[in-house]
């Protein structure tokens, strides 16, 4: 037959006898209504099981396999310089006459030059002509991925496993690590706003009834009679009902899902690894749900029943966005009877906290704190239970990072002057603080109108660096019971500032402008100036000069330092030196920048430290790898001096 | 069910060295002959004896295609109402379907209707369907004659072909067909629809979260 004309059956799978399938419903004809059925013996269900093993073999060689071509794709875009509107996108190059050609990309858009994208023809959707069309490489890779991981087919990455979280995080997320995969992180964010759309919802929606089969065993079995003009859908899903409802009676082998077969297989201790089964829910279009929606089977109950299934089977190891069906699914409960809808409300909110616990992953991680409030004393105890998934900042992805706490007033200013902070829990972001700082001398009637505000720092000696802040609302704080709570982390403002000045930084800081020059092939460091420093001399000034070391060093530079600026504690400097490595190098080295107090006749005093490098963290770790990323350009940081001698 | 241990199955499940990889689903009535269909394009091989299929088995099998690779995990169900409960739970993966009838039984050509409201319930839907007549070697007891299998064919708007397991016609050309139009789909969904791509850059992936909750949102 002629594959032309069956692209042009506007829907090849309408079925012609929609009808005439419900009327032999009804005469308990065919194979979907016939009555005999009988348990699975233990061989069956041997035989079953070990089909399922293999294939469980198949997808975890899959999911890694998908994972390989994302981190493909990652690394490309990670190596993108993005310089600007005529600069080539991948590669940097400026466009000019007798520059490189400019070449618009057809899926982003953005412009790459010739070196940087390649020409595909593509046919036209209905005729046979082609058209040339260019791609940059991140888009044409992107492609070659959706057709390689199978997204192609169900409109969304299908679960992966990327090499790195294998190997080095000990968070069995699947979710890329927001450090790892931060462009991505990054992209999301605007989708992030439309959740709540009616277009997210119409996908639950359809969702709901097409997973149903699986969910409604619960409920009473129900064959054809109610459903002569619910189409072919439901009358299957009818059907299918009762031979669940009998399976489960008749024998503990409960087959209800593709899911929970496997996770009866594995004592439920693995995580549910369907991909499709998660893949489906974001390819329904709006106007698909419509058909479903005249299922008689409320949305709400099937939603919770799919919630309490996944959210059993998956022991919260995975997560996924079955969250956006929250607000939908308690919305249409409604319908559904008295006793049914208590037992969703319940499930609902069990999977709201689990949700919560494990599921969302905002940008910054979670912080997990306890509060109470004693009235005798005055004092409100606040608890840092833990923290989750905070940002990376060192090389090997790891944080050590620490509270500070402080109280806001109405006034929106700061309570204390002295911010309270916990210890450092060192490598890693998960930290278990379990620590209680007391706060005395708040009066009752404060905690309504305040706020507890906690801010998260990295602890390092050469400054600390914000990892996230969060606020709680203390009206909700009784004096009876611990109140108990896990907050999302949010990014800087004034508060978090505020907490950071308040770090004593006596050694000052200093301003460094770093470049990488690919002409000369070296590292350049220009000291721009210092401000704050200690005084050294007994006139209540010092004689300020930096000295620069590179370590190991590979070209065997030698040290540089500054001219000496007398009796300063502000010097500016303005000095630029040469350090000849190649980038590769430097990924392995240390730039230590040391200031000293020039003194005549005895030795100098140390007046403070800084190391850059790629054993360095925070900004300090960001300013050089910037330097390293985007060459020929001056990257400049303020950083704080540390007090210790990297010498001794 | 014994080709678990069976070396070559081991290796084609084994090798990662593919382009693409998709699941095909074979579907139809009880002893219409999926299983023996499978075996004669996997293996070669064919055996009279019926041994009806439990539940669900696989082969994987990887063709050379359009100077690609491909990487076909085909899955063989049991045609038995029994088993349904837990075939129906792979129509969501399978990218194409091999909906099965036996020429020589009108029971299961009058089922394809039934089969093909499975597949609309279940599956995918831009999964892809072929309608294969089998046991097309049996003429002197074939009640299904080629035309009427055409046309329902055309009615579904799905591709026919009429084969036979047992003196292997039309077998490979069905999978190949099959992988043709899945093929094809693939680059016809890109091309015809770049925003996909696009779209699925900015957080397509299913772990991604809405930010916020109700503590976060008070901001006092």
């Amino acid at each position: 037959m002629d594959f032309q004309n069956r692209n042009n059956t506007a829907n090849k799978f309408v079925c012609p006898s929609d009808r005439q399938l419900a009327l032999r419903a009804k005469l308990r004809a065919g194979w979907s209504s016939s009555k005999t059925s009988e348990p699975l013996r233990p061989e069956e269900q041997e035989a079953i099981i070990s089909v399922i093993r293999r294939n469980e073999e198949i997808e975890i060689a899959e999911r890694q396999r998908v994972g390989r071509l994302v981190e493909r794709v990652e690394k490309i875009k990670q190596h993108a310089v993005e310089r600007g509107p005529n600069c080539c996108r991948l590669c940097g190059d400026t466009f000019g006459l007798l520059r490189p050609h400019r070449i618009i990309c057809e899926d982003c858009r953005q412009s790459v030059c010739t070196k940087c994208s390649v020409d595909i023809n593509i046919r036209y959707h209905t005729s046979e002509r082609t058209r040339e069309i260019w791609l940059c490489r991140i888009c044409s890779e992107t492609r070659e991925m959706w057709k390689k991981s199978g997204a192609w087919f169900f409109k969304g990455l299908p679960r992966y496993d990327t090499p790195r979280s294998a190997s080095a995080n000990a968070t069995p997320a699947p979710t890329p690590t927001p450090g790892g995969m931060a462009s991505m992180a990054g992209d999301t964010r605007s989708e992030h706003s439309c959740h709540g759309t009616p277009t997210r919802t119409a996908r639950v929606k359809k969702l709901t009834i097409r997973v149903n089969d699986s969910s409604s065993s619960s409920g009473p079995s129900e064959p054809e009679d109610e459903v002569d003009g619910g189409g072919g859908s439901g009358r299957v899903g009818g059907a299918k009902g009762s031979a669940v409802g009998r399976l489960q009676r008749e024998d503990s082998f409960r087959l209800r899902a593709y899911g929970s077969i496997r996770s009866f297989i594995d004592g439920g201790e693995r995580k549910l690894s369907n991909s499709f089964f998660f893949g489906r829910q974001q390819s329904h279009r709006l106007s698909e749900c419509t058909d479903y929606d005249s299922v008689s089977l409320s949305n709400g109950s099937a939603v919770a029943q799919i919630r309490r299934e996944s959210s059993s089977l998956r022991r919260g190891s995975v997560s996924s966005s079955w969250s956006i069906s929250e607000s939908s699914g308690s919305g249409n409960s409604g319908t559904h009877s008295q006793s049914q809808s208590q037992v969703q409300s319940q499930s609902q909110s069990q999977y709201a906290q689990s949700q919560q616990q494990h599921c969302r992953d905002p940008l910054l991680g979670w912080l997990e704190i306890a509060i109470s409030y004693r009235e005798s004393f005055h004092s409100l105890d606040c608890t840092m239970v833990r923290a989750r998934d905070l940002p990376a900042m060192d090389a090997s992805g790891l944080t050590d990072p620490y509270c500070k706490l402080n109280i806001i007033t109405p006034e929106a200013l700061t309570k204390y002057t002295r911010w309270q902070r916990t210890r450092t829990v060192h490598k890693t972001r998960n930290p278990e603080f379990n620590e209680t700082l007391q706060f005395v001398g708040v009066e009752p009637e404060e905690l309504g109108n305040s706020l507890l505000y906690v801010a998260l720092f990295d602890d390092d000696k050469y400054g600390h660096d914000f990892l996230g802040a969060a606020k709680v609302c203390l009206s909700t704080v009784h004096s009876t019971s611990q109140y108990r709570i896990s907050v999302p982390l949010g990014v800087e403002d004034q508060y978090s500032n505020a907490a950071e000045i308040a770090q004593e930084w006596p050694n000052g800081k200093i301003l460094i402008s770093l470049c990488y020059n690919t002409k000369r092939r070296a590292l350049v460091v220009n000291v721009k100036q210092c401000i704050n420093l200690m005084a050294m001399d007994n006139n209540g000034s010092s004689d300020p000069f930096v000295k620069l070391q590179l370590k190991p060093d590979a070209h065997k530079n030698k040290k540089h330092k500054t001219s000496v600026k007398w009796r300063t504690l502000n010097p500016i400097y303005n000095e630029e030196f040469y350090f000849e490595a190649s980038p590769h190098d430097l990924n392995k080295e240390m730039l230590i920048v040391t200031v000293w107090d020039k003194d005549l006749g005895k030795s100098n005093d140390f007046l403070g430290s800084v190391q850059l490098g790629a054993q360095s963290k925070g900004e300090r770790l960001q300013q050089w790898h910037d330097c390293i990323r985007l060459p020929d350009h001056f990257h400049e940081k303020w950083h704080c001096l540390a007090p210790d001698n990297p010498a001794h | 069910m014994a080709s678990g241990g069976d070396p070559k199955w081991q290796k084609d499940a084994a090798d990662q060295n593919f382009d693409y990889m998709f699941k095909l689903l074979i579907i139809g009535n009880s002893s219409v002959g999926k299983t023996s269909f499978l075996f004669r394009y996997a293996d070669d091989s064919f055996t009279s004896a019926f041994v009806s299929t439990v539940g669900i088995d696989f082969k994987v099998k990887t063709v050379f295609r359009h100077d690609k690779r491909v990487k076909l995990q085909i899955w063989d169900t049991a045609g038995q109402e029994r088993y349904r409960t837990i075939t129906t739970a792979y129509y969501r993966g399978a990218m194409g379907f091999i909906l099965m009838y036996d020429v020589t039984n009108e029971d299961s050509f009058n089922s394809v209707q039934d089969w093909v409201t499975q597949i609309k319930t279940y599956s995918w839907d831009n999964a892809q369907v072929i309608l294969v007549g089998n046991k097309c070697d049996m003429e002197d007891q074939r009640v299904i004659s080629f035309e009427r299998g055409r046309q329902l064919a055309d009615q579904l708007g799905v591709e026919f072909f009429e084969t036979s397991a047992k003196e292997n016609v039309n077998v490979k050309a069905v999978f190949e067909r099959l992988v043709d139009i899945i093929c094809d789909k693939m680059s016809e969904s890109l091309d015809a629809d770049p925003t996909l791509v696009g779209g699925a850059q900015k957080g397509q992936r299913l772990t991604d979260q809405p930010q916020g909750t109700p503590n976060a949102n008070c901001n006092c």
